[in-house]
Protein backbone atom coordinates (compact mmCIF):
# COMPACT_ATOMS: atom_id res chain seq x y z
CA UNK A 1 0.00 0.00 0.00
CA UNK A 2 2.77 2.43 0.94
CA UNK A 3 4.44 1.71 -2.36
CA UNK A 4 1.20 2.42 -4.19
CA UNK A 5 0.54 5.75 -2.55
CA UNK A 6 2.79 7.89 -4.75
CA UNK A 7 1.19 6.30 -7.80
CA UNK A 8 -2.32 6.98 -6.51
CA UNK A 9 -1.08 10.51 -5.89
CA UNK A 10 0.16 10.78 -9.47
CA UNK A 11 -3.14 9.54 -10.89
CA UNK A 12 -5.06 11.95 -8.65
CA UNK A 13 -2.84 14.85 -9.63
CA UNK A 14 -3.14 14.20 -13.35
CA UNK A 15 -6.89 13.56 -13.22
CA UNK A 16 -7.85 16.51 -11.04
CA UNK A 17 -5.25 18.75 -12.69
CA UNK A 18 -6.18 17.66 -16.20
CA UNK A 19 -9.89 18.24 -15.59
CA UNK A 20 -9.23 21.67 -14.09
CA UNK A 21 -6.91 22.71 -16.90
CA UNK A 22 -9.29 21.54 -19.64
CA UNK A 23 -12.31 23.13 -17.96
CA UNK A 24 -10.44 26.38 -17.43
CA UNK A 25 -9.19 26.60 -21.02
CA UNK A 26 -12.64 25.93 -22.47
CA UNK A 27 -14.22 28.60 -20.27
CA UNK A 28 -11.39 31.02 -20.99
CA UNK A 29 -12.36 31.06 -24.66
CA UNK A 30 -15.90 32.21 -23.90
CA UNK A 31 -15.78 34.41 -20.85
CA UNK A 32 -19.21 35.93 -21.57
CA UNK A 33 -20.69 32.45 -21.43
CA UNK A 34 -18.69 31.58 -18.36
CA UNK A 35 -20.21 34.58 -16.59
CA UNK A 36 -23.63 33.55 -17.83
CA UNK A 37 -23.13 30.01 -16.57
CA UNK A 38 -22.36 31.27 -13.06
CA UNK A 39 -25.33 33.65 -13.11
CA UNK A 40 -27.67 30.86 -14.22
CA UNK A 41 -27.17 29.05 -10.88
CA UNK A 42 -29.02 31.96 -9.24
CA UNK A 43 -26.78 31.43 -6.24
CA UNK A 44 -24.63 34.57 -6.18
CA UNK A 45 -25.53 38.25 -6.57
CA UNK A 46 -25.30 39.17 -10.27
CA UNK A 47 -22.22 41.38 -9.89
CA UNK A 48 -20.30 38.79 -7.91
CA UNK A 49 -21.39 36.00 -10.27
CA UNK A 50 -19.99 37.99 -13.21
CA UNK A 51 -16.72 38.49 -11.33
CA UNK A 52 -16.48 34.77 -10.55
CA UNK A 53 -17.27 33.91 -14.16
CA UNK A 54 -14.03 35.62 -15.14
CA UNK A 55 -11.84 34.62 -12.19
CA UNK A 56 -12.83 30.95 -12.19
CA UNK A 57 -11.29 29.94 -15.55
CA UNK A 58 -8.00 31.60 -14.65
CA UNK A 59 -7.92 29.94 -11.24
CA UNK A 60 -8.71 26.57 -12.81
CA UNK A 61 -5.95 26.91 -15.38
CA UNK A 62 -3.39 27.87 -12.71
CA UNK A 63 -4.43 25.10 -10.34
CA UNK A 64 -4.52 22.58 -13.18
CA UNK A 65 -0.98 23.37 -14.32
CA UNK A 66 0.43 23.25 -10.78
CA UNK A 67 -1.29 19.92 -10.03
CA UNK A 68 -0.04 18.36 -13.25
CA UNK A 69 3.51 19.49 -12.46
CA UNK A 70 3.16 18.47 -8.84
CA UNK A 71 4.08 21.90 -7.52
CA UNK A 72 2.43 22.79 -4.22
CA UNK A 73 0.44 19.57 -4.39
CA UNK A 74 -0.86 19.75 -0.84
CA UNK A 75 -2.36 23.24 -1.09
CA UNK A 76 -3.57 22.72 -4.66
CA UNK A 77 -5.21 19.43 -3.66
CA UNK A 78 -7.04 21.21 -0.87
CA UNK A 79 -8.02 24.12 -3.13
CA UNK A 80 -9.18 21.70 -5.83
CA UNK A 81 -11.26 19.76 -3.32
CA UNK A 82 -12.85 22.95 -1.98
CA UNK A 83 -13.65 24.05 -5.53
CA UNK A 84 -15.18 20.67 -6.43
CA UNK A 85 -17.26 20.68 -3.25
CA UNK A 86 -18.45 24.18 -4.12
CA UNK A 87 -19.41 22.96 -7.61
CA UNK A 88 -21.18 19.96 -6.07
CA UNK A 89 -23.11 22.32 -3.84
CA UNK A 90 -24.04 24.49 -6.84
CA UNK A 91 -25.24 21.50 -8.86
CA UNK A 92 -27.23 20.13 -5.89
CA UNK A 93 -28.76 23.57 -5.39
CA UNK A 94 -29.79 23.85 -9.04
CA UNK A 95 -31.16 20.32 -8.93
CA UNK A 96 -33.08 20.86 -5.69
CA UNK A 97 -34.59 24.10 -6.97
CA UNK A 98 -35.60 22.47 -10.22
CA UNK A 99 -33.54 24.83 -12.40
CA UNK A 100 -32.96 23.67 -15.95
CA UNK A 101 -29.40 24.75 -16.58
CA UNK A 102 -26.22 23.46 -18.13
CA UNK A 103 -23.59 23.61 -15.39
CA UNK A 104 -21.12 25.18 -17.82
CA UNK A 105 -18.50 22.95 -16.23
CA UNK A 106 -16.54 22.75 -19.48
CA UNK A 107 -17.55 26.03 -21.08
CA UNK A 108 -20.99 26.88 -22.36
CA UNK A 109 -23.71 26.95 -19.75
CA UNK A 110 -26.91 28.78 -19.06
CA UNK A 111 -30.52 27.67 -19.26
CA UNK A 112 -31.44 24.54 -21.21
CA UNK A 113 -34.75 22.99 -22.23
CA UNK A 114 -36.66 21.84 -19.14
CA UNK A 115 -36.05 18.17 -18.45
CA UNK A 116 -32.74 17.95 -20.30
CA UNK A 117 -30.52 19.02 -17.41
CA UNK A 118 -28.68 15.92 -16.20
CA UNK A 119 -27.34 16.61 -12.76
CA UNK A 120 -26.49 13.26 -11.17
CA UNK A 121 -23.45 12.26 -13.29
CA UNK A 122 -21.96 15.73 -12.88
CA UNK A 123 -22.51 15.66 -9.16
CA UNK A 124 -20.85 12.24 -8.84
CA UNK A 125 -17.95 13.33 -11.03
CA UNK A 126 -17.28 16.45 -8.97
CA UNK A 127 -17.53 14.53 -5.71
CA UNK A 128 -15.07 11.98 -7.07
CA UNK A 129 -12.66 14.74 -8.00
CA UNK A 130 -13.10 16.26 -4.55
CA UNK A 131 -12.03 12.93 -3.02
CA UNK A 132 -8.88 13.02 -5.17
CA UNK A 133 -8.15 16.55 -3.96
CA UNK A 134 -8.58 15.50 -0.34
CA UNK A 135 -6.31 12.52 -0.94
CA UNK A 136 -3.61 14.83 -2.29
CA UNK A 137 -3.99 17.09 0.73
CA UNK A 138 -3.51 14.13 3.07
CA UNK A 139 -0.82 12.33 1.02
CA UNK A 140 0.87 14.93 -1.15
CA UNK A 141 3.89 12.80 -2.05
CA UNK A 142 3.56 11.49 -5.55
CA UNK A 143 5.57 10.27 -8.52
CA UNK A 144 7.13 12.70 -11.00
CA UNK A 145 6.35 15.79 -8.93
CA UNK A 146 8.33 18.97 -8.54
CA UNK A 147 7.60 18.93 -4.82
CA UNK A 148 10.46 17.54 -2.77
CA UNK A 149 9.65 16.08 0.60
CA UNK A 150 12.46 15.63 3.05
CA UNK A 151 10.76 14.45 6.23
CA UNK A 152 10.61 10.92 5.04
CA UNK A 153 11.88 9.57 1.80
CA UNK A 154 9.40 8.01 -0.53
CA UNK A 155 9.94 4.32 -1.12
CA UNK A 156 10.89 5.25 -4.62
CA UNK A 157 13.80 7.40 -3.48
CA UNK A 158 14.97 4.59 -1.24
CA UNK A 159 14.86 2.15 -4.10
CA UNK A 160 16.87 4.51 -6.25
CA UNK A 161 19.51 4.79 -3.57
CA UNK A 162 19.66 1.04 -3.17
CA UNK A 163 20.22 0.68 -6.86
CA UNK A 164 23.01 3.23 -6.80
CA UNK B 1 4.80 21.93 2.66
CA UNK B 2 6.14 22.91 6.02
CA UNK B 3 8.79 20.22 6.00
CA UNK B 4 12.33 21.54 5.82
CA UNK B 5 14.10 20.64 2.63
CA UNK B 6 17.33 18.69 2.94
CA UNK B 7 20.47 20.15 1.43
CA UNK B 8 20.44 19.39 -2.27
CA UNK B 9 16.76 18.56 -2.07
CA UNK B 10 15.54 22.12 -1.88
CA UNK B 11 12.37 23.22 -3.52
CA UNK B 12 13.87 26.01 -5.61
CA UNK B 13 12.49 24.71 -8.91
CA UNK B 14 9.09 24.07 -7.38
CA UNK B 15 8.93 27.55 -5.89
CA UNK B 16 10.05 29.11 -9.15
CA UNK B 17 7.36 27.23 -11.07
CA UNK B 18 4.66 28.18 -8.56
CA UNK B 19 5.78 31.80 -8.76
CA UNK B 20 5.78 31.86 -12.55
CA UNK B 21 2.38 30.15 -12.90
CA UNK B 22 0.70 32.34 -10.28
CA UNK B 23 2.36 35.43 -11.77
CA UNK B 24 1.29 34.69 -15.34
CA UNK B 25 -2.28 33.90 -14.28
CA UNK B 26 -2.52 37.19 -12.39
CA UNK B 27 -0.93 39.16 -15.24
CA UNK B 28 -3.58 37.78 -17.58
CA UNK B 29 -6.48 37.98 -15.14
CA UNK B 30 -6.18 41.60 -14.07
CA UNK B 31 -6.40 43.18 -17.56
CA UNK B 32 -9.27 40.82 -18.42
CA UNK B 33 -11.19 41.97 -15.36
CA UNK B 34 -10.49 45.60 -16.21
CA UNK B 35 -11.36 45.25 -19.89
CA UNK B 36 -14.71 43.75 -18.93
CA UNK B 37 -15.72 47.01 -17.29
CA UNK B 38 -17.92 49.35 -19.28
CA UNK B 39 -15.79 51.67 -21.39
CA UNK B 40 -17.49 55.04 -21.18
CA UNK B 41 -15.24 56.45 -23.89
CA UNK B 42 -16.17 53.79 -26.49
CA UNK B 43 -17.27 55.05 -29.91
CA UNK B 44 -21.08 54.88 -29.98
CA UNK B 45 -23.18 54.25 -33.06
CA UNK B 46 -26.19 56.43 -33.87
CA UNK B 47 -29.21 55.65 -31.68
CA UNK B 48 -27.12 53.82 -29.09
CA UNK B 49 -28.11 55.00 -25.64
CA UNK B 50 -26.01 54.60 -22.52
CA UNK B 51 -29.09 54.95 -20.30
CA UNK B 52 -30.68 52.03 -22.16
CA UNK B 53 -27.73 49.71 -21.53
CA UNK B 54 -25.94 50.93 -24.69
CA UNK B 55 -28.63 49.35 -26.86
CA UNK B 56 -29.70 50.77 -30.23
CA UNK B 57 -32.76 52.71 -29.11
CA UNK B 58 -35.72 53.84 -31.18
CA UNK B 59 -38.29 56.36 -29.94
CA UNK B 60 -36.26 57.09 -26.84
CA UNK B 61 -38.03 60.45 -26.56
CA UNK B 62 -41.55 59.02 -26.24
CA UNK B 63 -43.31 59.05 -22.89
CA UNK B 64 -46.20 56.82 -21.77
CA UNK B 65 -45.39 54.04 -24.23
CA UNK B 66 -44.08 50.59 -23.35
CA UNK B 67 -40.29 50.12 -23.37
CA UNK B 68 -39.31 46.89 -25.11
CA UNK B 69 -35.76 45.70 -24.45
CA UNK B 70 -34.66 42.94 -26.81
CA UNK B 71 -31.47 41.02 -25.96
CA UNK B 72 -30.38 38.99 -28.94
CA UNK B 73 -27.36 37.49 -30.63
CA UNK B 74 -27.27 37.60 -34.43
CA UNK B 75 -25.98 34.02 -34.50
CA UNK B 76 -28.64 32.57 -32.22
CA UNK B 77 -31.10 30.48 -34.25
CA UNK B 78 -33.93 31.05 -31.78
CA UNK B 79 -33.39 34.81 -32.17
CA UNK B 80 -33.93 34.24 -35.88
CA UNK B 81 -37.25 32.54 -35.08
CA UNK B 82 -38.20 35.43 -32.83
CA UNK B 83 -37.38 37.86 -35.64
CA UNK B 84 -39.58 35.90 -38.03
CA UNK B 85 -42.41 35.78 -35.50
CA UNK B 86 -42.33 39.36 -34.20
CA UNK B 87 -39.89 41.38 -36.31
CA UNK B 88 -42.51 43.09 -38.49
CA UNK B 89 -44.73 43.88 -35.54
CA UNK B 90 -41.87 45.43 -33.58
CA UNK B 91 -40.83 47.51 -36.56
CA UNK B 92 -44.42 48.72 -36.95
CA UNK B 93 -44.40 49.76 -33.28
CA UNK B 94 -41.27 51.80 -34.00
CA UNK B 95 -42.70 53.35 -37.17
CA UNK B 96 -46.03 54.19 -35.50
CA UNK B 97 -44.27 55.57 -32.42
CA UNK B 98 -46.16 53.17 -30.17
CA UNK B 99 -43.18 51.87 -28.21
CA UNK B 100 -39.61 52.60 -27.25
CA UNK B 101 -37.61 49.69 -28.63
CA UNK B 102 -34.05 48.89 -27.53
CA UNK B 103 -31.97 46.33 -29.44
CA UNK B 104 -29.17 44.87 -27.30
CA UNK B 105 -26.91 43.00 -29.71
CA UNK B 106 -25.17 40.51 -27.43
CA UNK B 107 -22.19 38.54 -28.63
CA UNK B 108 -21.64 35.50 -26.43
CA UNK B 109 -21.81 32.97 -29.25
CA UNK B 110 -18.36 33.90 -30.45
CA UNK B 111 -16.26 36.12 -32.71
CA UNK B 112 -18.76 36.19 -35.57
CA UNK B 113 -21.41 37.53 -33.18
CA UNK B 114 -19.07 40.36 -32.29
CA UNK B 115 -18.38 41.06 -35.97
CA UNK B 116 -22.10 41.02 -36.79
CA UNK B 117 -22.99 43.31 -33.87
CA UNK B 118 -20.25 45.72 -34.95
CA UNK B 119 -21.47 45.66 -38.56
CA UNK B 120 -25.06 46.31 -37.44
CA UNK B 121 -23.80 49.31 -35.45
CA UNK B 122 -22.02 50.55 -38.58
CA UNK B 123 -25.35 50.16 -40.41
CA UNK B 124 -27.00 52.25 -37.67
CA UNK B 125 -24.60 55.04 -38.56
CA UNK B 126 -25.94 54.76 -42.12
CA UNK B 127 -29.53 54.93 -40.83
CA UNK B 128 -30.09 51.31 -41.86
CA UNK B 129 -29.91 49.35 -38.62
CA UNK B 130 -33.38 47.80 -38.89
CA UNK B 131 -32.90 46.76 -42.51
CA UNK B 132 -29.48 45.30 -41.82
CA UNK B 133 -30.78 43.57 -38.70
CA UNK B 134 -33.55 41.87 -40.68
CA UNK B 135 -31.19 40.94 -43.51
CA UNK B 136 -28.66 39.30 -41.14
CA UNK B 137 -31.35 37.05 -39.67
CA UNK B 138 -32.61 36.19 -43.14
CA UNK B 139 -29.08 35.06 -44.09
CA UNK B 140 -28.18 33.51 -40.74
CA UNK B 141 -25.58 30.74 -41.22
CA UNK B 142 -24.55 28.06 -38.72
CA UNK B 143 -22.79 29.43 -35.65
CA UNK B 144 -19.17 30.41 -36.22
CA UNK B 145 -19.01 28.63 -39.55
CA UNK B 146 -16.75 31.36 -40.88
CA UNK B 147 -19.51 32.77 -43.10
CA UNK B 148 -19.72 36.12 -41.32
CA UNK B 149 -16.29 37.49 -42.11
CA UNK B 150 -15.84 41.26 -42.09
CA UNK B 151 -15.56 41.14 -45.88
CA UNK B 152 -18.94 39.41 -46.12
CA UNK B 153 -20.58 41.73 -43.59
CA UNK B 154 -19.28 44.79 -45.44
CA UNK B 155 -20.48 43.53 -48.81
CA UNK B 156 -23.83 42.52 -47.29
CA UNK B 157 -24.56 46.20 -46.73
CA UNK B 158 -25.33 46.50 -50.44
CA UNK B 159 -28.34 44.21 -49.98
CA UNK B 160 -29.97 46.96 -47.92
CA UNK B 161 -28.67 49.83 -49.98
CA UNK B 162 -25.51 50.74 -48.09
CA UNK B 163 -22.78 51.46 -50.57
CA UNK B 164 -20.52 53.90 -48.76
CA UNK B 165 -16.84 53.22 -48.24
CA UNK B 166 -17.25 54.56 -44.71
CA UNK B 167 -19.46 51.58 -43.87
CA UNK B 168 -16.94 49.08 -45.23
CA UNK B 169 -14.14 50.73 -43.27
CA UNK B 170 -16.25 50.77 -40.12
CA UNK B 171 -16.98 47.02 -40.48
CA UNK B 172 -13.41 46.08 -41.34
CA UNK B 173 -11.73 47.97 -38.55
CA UNK B 174 -14.27 46.90 -35.93
CA UNK B 175 -14.98 50.51 -35.09
CA UNK B 176 -17.62 49.68 -32.49
CA UNK B 177 -15.91 46.66 -30.88
CA UNK B 178 -15.66 48.42 -27.51
CA UNK B 179 -19.30 49.38 -27.74
CA UNK B 180 -20.20 45.72 -28.44
CA UNK B 181 -18.31 44.88 -25.24
CA UNK B 182 -20.32 47.49 -23.36
CA UNK B 183 -23.61 46.04 -24.58
CA UNK B 184 -22.44 42.61 -23.40
CA UNK B 185 -21.38 43.75 -19.94
CA UNK B 186 -24.60 45.74 -19.46
CA UNK B 187 -26.57 42.63 -20.45
CA UNK B 188 -24.58 40.62 -17.91
CA UNK B 189 -25.48 43.19 -15.24
CA UNK B 190 -29.15 42.77 -16.17
CA UNK B 191 -28.79 39.01 -15.56
CA UNK B 192 -29.62 38.10 -19.15
CA UNK B 193 -28.72 34.41 -19.40
CA UNK B 194 -30.09 33.42 -22.77
CA UNK B 195 -31.17 34.90 -26.07
CA UNK B 196 -33.61 36.10 -27.07
CA UNK B 197 -34.65 37.72 -23.82
CA UNK B 198 -37.28 40.43 -23.94
CA UNK B 199 -38.20 42.84 -21.18
CA UNK B 200 -41.37 44.90 -21.45
CA UNK B 201 -41.19 47.89 -19.13
CA UNK B 202 -38.40 46.10 -17.28
CA UNK B 203 -40.42 42.92 -16.74
CA UNK B 204 -39.11 39.75 -18.39
CA UNK B 205 -41.49 38.24 -20.94
CA UNK B 206 -42.79 34.81 -19.94
CA UNK B 207 -40.68 32.04 -21.42
CA UNK B 208 -42.58 29.92 -23.85
CA UNK B 209 -45.21 30.94 -26.32
CA UNK B 210 -45.19 34.65 -25.55
CA UNK B 211 -42.07 34.95 -27.69
CA UNK B 212 -43.36 33.20 -30.77
CA UNK B 213 -47.13 33.73 -30.82
CA UNK B 214 -48.01 37.10 -32.32
CA UNK B 215 -51.22 37.56 -30.32
CA UNK B 216 -49.64 36.64 -27.00
CA UNK B 217 -46.67 38.91 -27.68
CA UNK B 218 -48.94 41.74 -28.73
CA UNK B 219 -51.04 41.28 -25.60
CA UNK B 220 -47.92 41.39 -23.44
CA UNK B 221 -46.78 44.63 -25.11
CA UNK B 222 -50.22 46.22 -24.72
CA UNK B 223 -50.42 45.20 -21.07
CA UNK B 224 -47.14 47.06 -20.69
Amino acid sequence: MTALKPWIGLISRLTLGGVLLAAGLLKFQELDKSQMAVRAFELLPVGFANFMGIVLPFAEIGMGILLILGAGTRIMGLAGAVLMLAFSFGISWAWARGLSIDCGCFGGGGPVEPGTANYLPKLLRDLGLAVMGIYLFLFPQSKFALDKFATHETPDQKENKDEQ
Amino acid sequence: MSSKPKPGKDNFTRNLVVGVVVGVVLIMLVPTLLSNKTKTDAAMPTFASAVHGYGITYNAELKDVPVIDIYEDFQCPVCGQFEIAQGDYIESLIADKKATVVYHTLSFLGPESIAAANAAACAADEGKFLDYHKMLYAKQPNENSGAWSNAFLAAAGQAVGITSQKFATCVNEGKFADWVGNVASEGAKKNVNSTPTVFINGKELNRGNDYYDRNLFKAAVERG
